[in-house]
C-alpha cells in the first residue's frame, strides 16, 4: 500500500499537484479493500480523481494506443500509428482496397487497407498518422489492418522511416532457413531451367560456397536477365518454402549487380535429425559403370550401355521429423558402419541368397522406423551423409521439460 | 522444378488419429489420382503417418491371400493396421512378428465408413519394423511436440475462411494449403477442443515418464519379456502382461483390454473391419 501511495505521490508530483498521504491512502483503500478494484485500476482512478481536482485533463485514449511499429507484438489489439507509406503493392483481392508497406522510425510493417473501410487511398512516400488500427498476425508475422473504425490523417512532417527496413540482410545460402525473410545474396548461377509458367521469366539454381538455392525470376519483376556461370549480388530478395526446400525470388523491389569477382560454389555441412521412414530402391547392393561410376540398371550404364560393372554398397533414405522429409545419401563407408556390414559381406550374402535385395531388406531391418541425427553437405534434394548418430535415449527431464511447456500452453 | 516430393509422414496419437473423420483429395481437378488427405482434429492435414508403439495383437484375417492386420498400441489408445498382398514387404514382415513388441509403422491413414454410419480409421503399412524401446519414446516425445505445434496453430485458427489474405510483393499463388489454413479447416470441422488435446498429450508425456523411472529398475522385467517372446505360451504372456502392468495401467488401459480379452468391449471394431476386408 505504502508503495503505491508513493508511486501516486510521485506521479502527482510531477504536475505539481501536492496531496496527504492520508488522502491518498483512504481513496485507495476503498477501492482495494471495500469494492476489491485490482491495484492498478485503484491507482489509475485515485490518480484520475486527483488530475480532474487540480484540472488536468489526461489525454483521452480512445481505446487505441499510439505506439511504434516495432511495439506491434499482438494480435488483435487497437493501435494508433505515424507511419510513412514505403510500398504499395496489387491488392490480391476486391475486398482489400489498398496493400503495402509503411514504416516508422523503428520498422516497417504489412498493412491492408479493407475496400469496406471507405477510407481515402494512402499515397506513396507521404506520412500519416493512422488511428485505430487492429494488429493482426500470420505465421508469426505481424500487419495492421484499416477497417470502418479507422481514421487517416495526413501528416505534414514527415515521418522518418528506417529505409526499406525489410532489412535485407547479406547472407550466405546455407543461412537461408526461414521463409518471407529479405536477403541479399553474392551468388553465381549455376543452372538455368525451362519456365512452365507464364509468370516466371527465369528460373535455376544459384550458388556460393555454402550451398545451392533455387531461385524464381518473376515476369512482374522486369529485371535484366542472369546468365549461366556468372557471379551476382541479388538484393532484396524474398525467401520461400516449399515442402522444406527453400528459395528465393526476384521480384519487382530486387535489384541486380553484375560481380566482377568469380563466387566459387561449394557446399557447407548441413543437419538434420528425425526418423528414417524409407530405405529406397536402390539401397544396398549396386553395381556401377566403371566409366562414369553412375549405378546401372540391369547391367545398364544410361550413358555407356552394357558394361562390366563393379560392385558397391550404399544407401538411399529418407529421414523425416513430422515437418519436413529430406532425402540422404550413404556411400558405402558409412554403411559398412552403420549396418556392420561390409561390402564383401554383402555380396556374399546375396551370392547366397541369388538376390541382391537381401541386402537392401536387411539394411531396412535395421534403420527403418528409428531416429538419427546426420550432417553433411546438402546437394540439390539429397543430403550427403558425413556423420550419422542414433538420437541418444530420451531422458526424464527432457520429457519434465516438455510436459512443462505443454502445462503452460 | 519436376513436381513429385514426397509427403511427410504425420505424427499423431492414436486417439486423435481414431477420432479423425474427415478426409478429402486435394487438388483443383479432384480427379481419383489426386493424393487423398486425412485431416485430424488438431489439423494434421496427413496423406502418411508414422507411428511407432507396442504391437499386441496380430492376425490374418484374409481368405485365399494373406492379410494381416495388426493392433498398435500407444499411451493413448490403439490403431488398426491392415497389410496384404498389395503390401507384400510389409505383410511378410508383420506375418513374422511376435506379439509383443516395438513396432515402427509408416502407413497410409484409410477412412472406411460402416453401414450403420460409424467412421474407422485405420493405416495400410507401407513398412514395419521392429524397433527398440527406446525408438517407441522418442516417438512419444516427437508426437507430443509436433501435436503441441498444431495445437498452438489452432488457437489462431479463424474457422471462418478469410479471403486469401496471403500477400507478399508478388501476388504469387500461396501453397496448396498452409499449416494455418489447415488449423482453420480443422477447427471449421471438428469445433476442436483443444484443452482435450493438451490433456491427451500431457498424458501421453506422464505415462512416458512413468515408463522411464520404471525402466531404471526393470532388469528382470526385460528379460522376462524376451522369454515370452521366445516360449510364445499364452498363458506365460498374460501373466508377464500383468505383472508389468501396474504402473501403467491407468495410462494404457487400452493395452489390457486387446491383450487379455480381445473380443470384447471396443470390439465392435473387429466385426466392421472384417466387412472391410471382404469388401477389399
Amino acid at each position: 500500500m505504502k508503495e503505491l501511495v508513493d508511486q501516486i505521490k510521485a506521479r502527482l508530483r510531477d504536475q505539481k499537484i501536492e496531496v496527504s498521504d492520508e488522502d491518498i491512502e483512504s481513496r485507495l483503500k476503498k477501492l482495494i479493500v471495500d469494492f476489491r478494484v485490482p491495484e492498478g485500476e485503484a491507482r489509475r482512478s485515485v490518480l484520475n480523481y486527483f488530475f480532474k481536482e487540480h484540472g488536468i485533463v489526461p489525454q483521452v485514449r480512445a481505446g487505441s494506443e499510439k505506439v511504434k511499429i516495432a511495439d506491434i507484438k499482438e494480435a488483435g489489439k487497437w493501435v494508433d500509428l505515424e507511419v510513412k507509406v514505403l510500398d504499395l503493392w496489387e491488392p490480391a483481392s476486391e475486398t482489400i482496397s489498398q496493400t503495402g508497406l509503411v514504416g516508422d522510425s523503428s520498422g516497417s510493417m504489412k498493412f491492408v487497407k479493407w475496400t469496406k473501410s471507405e477510407l481515402p487511398n494512402l499515397e506513396l512516400g507521404r506520412s500519416y498518422l493512422l488511428k485505430k488500427l487492429v494488429t493482426d498476425e500470420f505465421q508469426g508475422r505481424f500487419s495492421i489492418k484499416l477497417n470502418r473504425t479507422s481514421q487517416i490523417e495526413p501528416l505534414d512532417a514527415d515521418v522518418e522511416a528506417k529505409p526499406a527496413s525489410k532489412a535485407a540482410s547479406q547472407v550466405k545460402v546455407v543461412e537461408i532457413e526461414e521463409p518471407g525473410q529479405w536477403v541479399d545474396l553474392k551468388v553465381k548461377v549455376a543452372q538455368l531451367w525451362e519456365t512452365n509458367s507464364d509468370a516466371i521469366s527465369q528460373s535455376g539454381l544459384v550458388g556460393d560456397e555454402t550451398g545451392t538455392i533455387k531461385f524464381v525470376k518473376w515476369v512482374k519483376a522486369d529485371l535484366p536477365e542472369l546468365e549461366e556461370g556468372k557471379s551476382y549480388l541479388l538484393k532484396n530478395l524474398v525467401t520461400d518454402e516449399f515442402q522444406g526446400r527453400f528459395s528465393v525470388k526476384l521480384n519487382r523491389t530486387s535489384q541486380i549487380e553484375p560481380l566482377d569477382v568469380d563466387v566459387e560454389i561449394g557446399s557447407v555441412a548441413a543437419e538434420f535429425s528425425g526418423a528414417l521412414v524409407d530405405v529406397q530402391k536402390g539401397s544396398g547392393l549396386i553395381k556401377r559403370c566403371p566409366v562414369c561410376k553412375r549405378s546401372l540398371a540391369k547391367g545398364v550404364c544410361n550413358e555407356h550401355g552394357k558394361v562390366d560393372g563393379t560392385y558397391d554398397l550404399r544407401i538411399k533414405a529418407v529421414l523425416d521429423d513430422g515437418r519436413r522429409v529430406q532425402d540422404v545419401l550413404m556411400n558405402r563407408e558409412t554403411t559398412e558402419r552403420l549396418v556392420n556390414l561390409t561390402l564383401e559381406e554383402a555380396k556374399q550374402m546375396a551370392m547366397e541368397a541369388l538376390d541382391h535385395e537381401v541386402v537392401r531388406t536387411m539394411i531396412e531391418s535395421k534403420l527403418m522406423g528409428r531416429y538419427y541425427s546426420i550432417t553433411g553437405p546438402r546437394i540439390d534434394r539429397y543430403l550427403l551423409v558425413e556423420s550419422i548418430n542414433e538420437v541418444p535415449p530420451v531422458s526424464v527431464s527432457q520429457v519434465d521439460e516438455l510436459i512443462a511447456s505443454a502445462e503452460v500452453a | 522444378m519436376a513436381g513429385f516430393s514426397r509427403e511427410v509422414a504425420k505424427r499423431i496419437f492414436a486417439e486423435e488419429l481414431k477420432s479423425s473423420n474427415y478426409s478429402f483429395r486435394d487438388g483443383e481437378d479432384q480427379h481419383q489420382y489426386a493424393p487423398q488427405y486425412l485431416l485430424t482434429p488438431t489439423g494434421a492435414k496427413c496423406n502418411r503417418v508414422f507411428v511407432v508403439g507396442t504391437l499386441t495383437e496380430k492376425d490374418d484375417i484374409g481368405g485365399d491371400t494373406e492379410y494381416w492386420r495388426g493392433r498398435v498400441v500407444d499411451p493413448t489408445g490403439s490403431i488398426l493396421i491392415y497389410a496384404g498382398q498389395y503390401q507384400p514387404e510389409a505383410a511378410q514382415i508383420l506375418a513374422g512378428m511376435e506379439a509383443p513388441s516395438f513396432v515402427a509403422v509408416v502407413g497410409k491413414p484409410n477412412l472406411y465408413q460402416t453401414d450403420d454410419g460409424n467412421i474407422i480409421i485405420s493405416l495400410r503399412a507401407e513398412s514395419i519394423q521392429q524397433v527398440d524401446e527406446n525408438t517407441r519414446n522418442q516417438w512419444i516425445m516427437d508426437t507430443a511436440r509436433r501435436t503441441q505445434e498444431r495445437l498452438e496453430a489452432l488457437k489462431n485458427a479463424r474457422p471462418v475462411p478469410a479471403s486469401s489474405d496471403f500477400t507478399t510483393a508478388d501476388n504469387v499463388p500461396a501453397p496448396a494449403s498452409s499449416p494455418a489454413q489447415d488449423a482453420d479447416r480443422a477447427m471449421q470441422h471438428y469445433h476442436t477442443d483443444i484443452e482435450h488435446f493438451r490433456q491427451m498429450v500431457l498424458r501421453a508425456l506422464t505415462s512416458l515418464k512413468a515408463d522411464l523411472a520404471k525402466s531404471d529398475m526393470p532388469q528382470e522385467l526385460k528379460t522376462t519379456k524376451s522369454a515370452i517372446a521366445e516360449s510364445e505360451s499364452k498363458p506365460a504372456t498374460l501373466t508377464a502382461e500383468q505383472e508389468e502392468m501396474p504402473a501403467s495401467r491407468k495410462s494404457k488401459p487400452k493395452k489390457s483390454e486387446s491383450l487379455n480379452a480381445w473380443p470384447e468391449p471396443e470390439n465392435d471394431e473387429e466385426v466392421e473391419t472384417i466387412n472391410f476386408a471382404k469388401k477389399n
